[in-house]
């Protein structure tokens, strides 16, 4: 069937010539009316069917003929799943008239024996489908999965000189070199010297300019795996606050990475905010500083930078705004007396456009300050002024009820763990993912500690605790519910049950991390979720963000006055084939978590 | 002397009615139908050679392109300029080809004694049938399926006096069948297969203007 089959969409593009031949010698075309049902539920489906022309709803069996999960359009393909299993589970319905290609279970079978990747494709959980199709999605719209390895970038060639060069002949090095650090050796270490180095020696130091450079070199280098991502580097620059990283194979130098080498390459300036964060020295140059992150995200969405690695650095650079801001309002003397906790997402380090200010400050017990409510109206009053909009439940500061000492915090914990009400739960969710950001962490850890002691084995608590996230329906359902039959709520239907399920069981596990990704690891490690099991659940959640933030920029863009009425609605006839391929699969693997959590809880019936 | 492809019929089934093509000659009781276009090198029947042949088989509203013809033939001497820049056909192209023999003896085999589909059926079937005749003694057949009848007699109830437009490319975008590889035998034979199937068991057009 030559030419109106598209070999080179994937997964049919993973075949080799002969695969593809196999593949085009076997296809039959078939052509349905409009309203035939193409597969139905119980049917053993004749094979993967590839659409030519037309439009195919998957929807559930049965009366309820409105609930439809995914459309298929040109080019689209469906009915693999329920060839391989043996059985459709759905319904198949042609919307209009449909022509389609069918190949035959047989020949499916034989291509996934032949072919390791593309049985993957087909057969595997999840994850493994993203990483597939990240790595073999030319022409689609990818590029959100592209993300440059540091080889990728300028890895400049080090200019190394041995130990007893003179500072005099490894300046004049620099400059023939054009550059502007060097690598010492000394003995079989490497240490950086960088002209601000050579400058401080002797304008400051008044050195001689024979003495020998290895003694100005730093040698605890930062160092960085070429294979790594490069967006790593500038985290790490970012945090560490430094301009080179040394890339290292193994014990073998490769050369060094340079601040501008990367931001040009992601064309933005986090590093910039950065300085200017740490830099500020009042409150209005903070505000400024705080205000270039919007941009940020925006160039990092764009360069398609992983979306986990744009949370982890907005969670670093707004938590360093808030510490920043701490510094400046809290005076200096009670600062250890008082522990500046921020939760809920931006606990997690999930927040990705500014939401909402969730924040608390302990004290320690008997602390006397008069003035603490006063200035903690004006640290939440900032914030605003700094484009933290307030937080619609009062979750913040200047509500004198999220200011508590340490004992009347942890009663309050744990009074919240007592009540079966929703909002005590919903605080209660909210404040078990706090990390602290400035002040006195001690203050913080202990309330926490005791909490954690204080729920070992309440498998009462668990079990309510665990309920909400199952209390939304299957996510599956909110497709087609809505007036447009085309919008779902995805932090109802996805990233709230992840989120909330895997915060239960990280508790119930005392795992003291906070980042949901980072729960799951541990709960990985810890062995409490199958490695599978936890990789999918990270890959949907990442999935879910994504989607929803490009949405969510579009209509703040589209928008008169940059406010997204509905930030969780995900509009689905906005996506290609490829992404709401993923969703549905990324929705399956919440619909079985939610299973496991039931089962685990006991939340049946 | 002409003599009308009916009567030729009966003269040749009396004729095979013990050979060992009888079979062709049985009436056809099964629910398939053949798809069968032909690309020649002139229009003419008595100047046209067969440069190749495809054909695919329809089973109810399935279109089995797994299951199909597509012969090349080798390039016959005319082969002139003129065919070539309707097909694109040149003599390299068939230089794998295969001989007219097996050729015709395949395609018997692919169409028993199933009827025949093609747009312009008739012409396809006469080219068929002059390469045959000498060989075999008898011409196809088979019952002859004219894919332009079958549309006009759907459309010309929709459409109240002149002409029904008959055009192969204007039936698909009237019937909104994509058309596949158009000039080569077999994609021109699955895209009438798909018009056929369209015909028969979906609405018929409404604009037919």
């Amino acid at each position: 069937m030559p030419d109106s089959f598209k070999m080179d969409n994937i997964p049919f593009s993973l075949l080799d010539q002969s695969e593809q031949a196999l593949v085009s010698a076997n296809l039959d075309l078939a052509y349905f009316q409009q309203g035939e049902k193409i597969i139905a539920a119980g049917e053993v489906p004749e094979g993967v069917h590839v659409i030519l022309k037309g439009r195919v709803r998957e929807s559930e069996a049965g009366e309820d003929q409105r609930q439809v999960y995914v459309h298929y359009e040109n080019e689209d393909y469906f009915g693999g799943w329920s060839a391989l299993r043996g059985r459709a589970i759905h319904d198949f319905i042609a919307e209009e008239e449909t022509i389609c290609h069918i190949l035959p279970t047989r020949i499916l079978l034989e291509l996934m024996q032949s072919n390791a990747l593309f049985a993957d494709y087909f057969q595997q959980d999840f994850a493994v489908k993203t990483e597939i199709a990240a790595q073999h999605g030319k022409g689609q719209d990818m590029a959100e999965f592209m993300l440059s390895k540091i080889t990728s970038a300028t890895i400049r060639e080090p200019l190394i000189v041995e130990e007893g060069t003179s500072i005099r002949d490894a300046t004049r090095l620099m400059r023939e070199s054009k550059a502007d650090c060097l690598l010492a050796r000394k003995g079989g270490r490497f240490g950086m010297v960088t002209g601000t180095d050579l400058l401080d020696a002797v304008v400051l130091k008044e050195m001689a300019l024979d003495s020998d450079v290895s003694d100005l070199a730093s040698y605890r280098l930062v160092t960085a795996d070429p294979d790594d991502y490069l967006f790593n580097a500038l985290v790490m620059m970012t945090r560490q606050q430094i301009e080179r990283v040394v890339v290292m194979s193994g014990q073998t130098l490769l050369g060094v990475v340079e601040l501008t080498d990367v931001l040009s390459y992601f064309s933005s300036h986090s590093h910039v905010i950065g300085i200017r964060i740490e830099r500020a020295s009042s409150i209005d140059d903070l505000r400024e500083a705080a205000q270039g992150l919007n941009d940020l995200i925006k160039a990092l969405i764009s360069t398609g930078v992983k979306i986990r690695f744009t949370m982890d650095l907005l969670a670093a650079m707004n938590g360093r705004i808030i510490a920043k801001l701490f510094d400046l309002v809290i005076p200096a003397d009670m600062q250890p007396h008082v522990c500046l906790i921020v939760m809920g997402s931006e606990g997690r380090g999930e927040q990705i456009m500014k939401t909402d200010q969730d924040n608390a400050l302990i004290y320690r017990d008997g602390l006397s300050w008069a003035s603490m409510q006063e200035v903690m109206n004006r640290f939440s009053e900032k914030l605003i002024s700094f484009g933290f909009p307030p937080c619609p439940g009062n979750i913040m500061v200047s509500n004198p009820e999220w200011v508590n000492s340490v004992g009347d915090w942890t009663q309050k914990l744990s009074d919240w763990a007592e009540t079966c009400e929703g909002e005590a739960q919903m605080k209660l969710a909210i404040a078990v993912d706090a990390k602290p950001v400035a002040g006195n962490q001690a203050l913080f850890k202990v309330a926490r500690n005791w909490f954690l002691r204080h729920l070992r084995n309440n498998d009462v608590f668990f079990s309510h605790f665990a309920r909400a996230a199952i209390e939304f329906d299957t996510p599956l359902t909110f497709f087609g519910n809505l007036k447009d039959k085309s919008e779902l709520d995805i932090k109802k239907g996805g990233i709230f049950p992840i989120v909330h399920g895997v915060r239960t069981l990280a508790l119930e596990h005392r795992i003291l991390a906070t980042n949901t990704y980072k729960r799951i690891e541990a709960l990985i490690e810890s062995g409490q979720l199958q490695e599978r099991e936890g990789r999918e659940i990270s890959e949907a959640l990442s999935l879910f963000v994504q989607l929803r933030l490009r949405q969510q920029m579009r209509r703040v863009e589209e928008s008169a006055d940059g406010f997204d009425p509905t930030p969780n609605l995900i509009e689905l006839q906005r996506l290609n084939r490829m992404e709401r391929d993923l969703l549905r699969d990324a929705l399956q693997v919440v619909k079985s978590f939610k299973k496991h959590l039931t089962l685990r809880y006991h939340l049946g019936g | 002397m002409i003599i009308p492809r009916t009567i030729r019929r009966l003269q040749d089934r009396r004729t095979h009615r013990n050979g060992p093509w009888a079979n062709l000659f049985e009436s056809y009781d099964g629910d398939e139908v053949v798809s069968l276009d032909c690309e020649t090198t002139s229009l003419d029947v008595a100047q046209a050679e067969i440069l190749s042949i495809g054909a695919v088989r329809i089973q109810g509203k399935r279109v089995k392109t797994s299951d199909r013809l597509d012969i090349r033939l080798k390039p016959p001497h005319s082969l002139t300029g003129e065919s070539i820049k309707v097909h694109k056909i040149r003599a390299s192209d068939l230089s794998d080809g295969i001989e007219l023999e097996d050729a015709l003896e395949q395609l018997l085999n692919f169409i028993g004694n199933r009827p025949i589909l093609g747009y312009y059926v008739n012409y396809d079937i006469r080219v068929i049938d002059k390469f045959l005749r000498p060989r075999y003694g008898f011409g196809l057949p088979n019952k002859a399926i004219e894919l332009s009848h079958v549309y006009h007699d759907i459309i010309k109830w929709k459409h109240v006096g002149g002409d029904v437009d008959l055009r192969f490319d204007t039936i698909a975008s009237k019937l909104d069948i994509p058309i596949i590889q158009r000039h080569t035998a077999l994609g021109d034979a699955i895209t009438v297969a798909l018009m056929y199937v369209r015909l028969k068991h979906g609405q018929s057009p409404t604009n037919t203007h």
